[in-house]
């Protein structure tokens, strides 16, 4: 079979660690297709930290969902993700029965990161992108 | 982007330069009661493409069906979906839409029926529980498209 060509865009991809459950890519979807849940945790406090620091919490992911019946591939959430949490991957047989199988949870999203191609070499003399301003504390 | 008064003549023109066959025709709302016509030729021969545009004086763009009969059907459908009339089209008549719908769907400020009855992912706050535990004062996110009978107005009242 043919390699896919770069920038094929067939299914959309989830790198589970970098997702911060902000849900940009939720309200930013065109499609409303993107559900996202997931809850706070507090973390404890780190070894040798001051004892009367705020107690830190983190949010945790529970569940991530994309309804290809419902996506256009428009890109967007990949686009907007401010961690680079989505990828387009180059799957593109996922057809399925009916309408409900097409929802793909949390664990299909992060198995077709199997199908990401590697970035092609920008063009000569192209502008690199400026690096997103980081988080505050530790970079 | 044509003139419109030079949109027939320059499309016959590209046709008879060897751009003889017809992809499609579309509208574009480019808002603020614009809208502009695209159409799109193939070359097989020269294996090239032309997109073509103009924008509409009005609500009144000439009709291509003269020059390229397969784009009527196309404008057909244009017609309806933005509210656009295409003058000399051989054949007016609404292509999809059913008798005595009202409005154009296709046009942006069209409100998006589904989107009053399906609720928004993205009002969903996934380190909230229940309204209590908001932050009093903070903006909920608005989704863009859900008509206003929808009653998208949150119970703390401060949609925008």
């Amino acid at each position: 079979m043919a390699e896919p060509p770069p920038r094929s865009r067939g299914a959309i991809a989830l790198r589970e660690e970098n997702c911060t459950v902000c849900m940009i890519c939720v309200r930013e979807c065109p499609d409303w297709c993107i559900t996202i849940d997931g809850h706070a945790e507090h973390v404890p406090p780190e070894e040798g930290s001051a004892p009367n620091r705020r107690p830190r919490s983190t949010t945790v992911l529970d569940r991530f969902a994309i309804d290809f019946s419902l996506c256009m591939y428009c890109g967007i959430c990949i686009e907007t993700c401010p961690f680079d949490a989505l990828f387009w991957a180059t799957d593109y047989a996922y057809d399925a029965p009916g309408p409900r199988e097409l929802i793909a949870e949390k664990g299909r999203l992060v198995d077709w990161l199997d199908g990401v191609l590697v970035p092609e070499p920008l063009d000569p003399g192209a502008e690199i992108a400026p690096e997103p301003a980081r988080r505050r504390g530790r970079a | 982007m044509l003139p419109v008064d030079r949109w027939v003549e320059t499309v016959e023109r590209a046709v008879t330069d060897g751009f003889d066959f017809f992809d499609f025709l579309s509208v574009v709302d480019e808002g603020e009661g614009r809208l502009s016509v695209v159409v799109h030729l193939w070359s097989l021969r020269g294996r090239g493409h032309l997109f073509l545009r103009t924008e509409a004086d009005g609500l009144q763009v000439p009709s291509l069906a003269g020059v390229l009969p397969g784009a009527g059907w196309h404008e057909r459908e244009a017609a309806e979906m933005f509210g656009l009339e295409f003058l000399g089209a051989p054949d007016p008549r609404p292509l999809l839409l059913p008798d005595g719908f009202d409005g154009h769907p296709l046009r942006k400020d069209f409100p998006l029926a589904a989107r009053g009855v399906v609720e928004w992912p993205g009002a969903h706050e996934p380190t909230e529980h229940g309204p209590a535990s908001r932050p009093p004062g903070r903006r909920r996110p608005a989704a863009a498209g859900v008509p206003d009978w929808a009653g998208q107005t949150e119970e703390d009242g401060t949609h925008g």
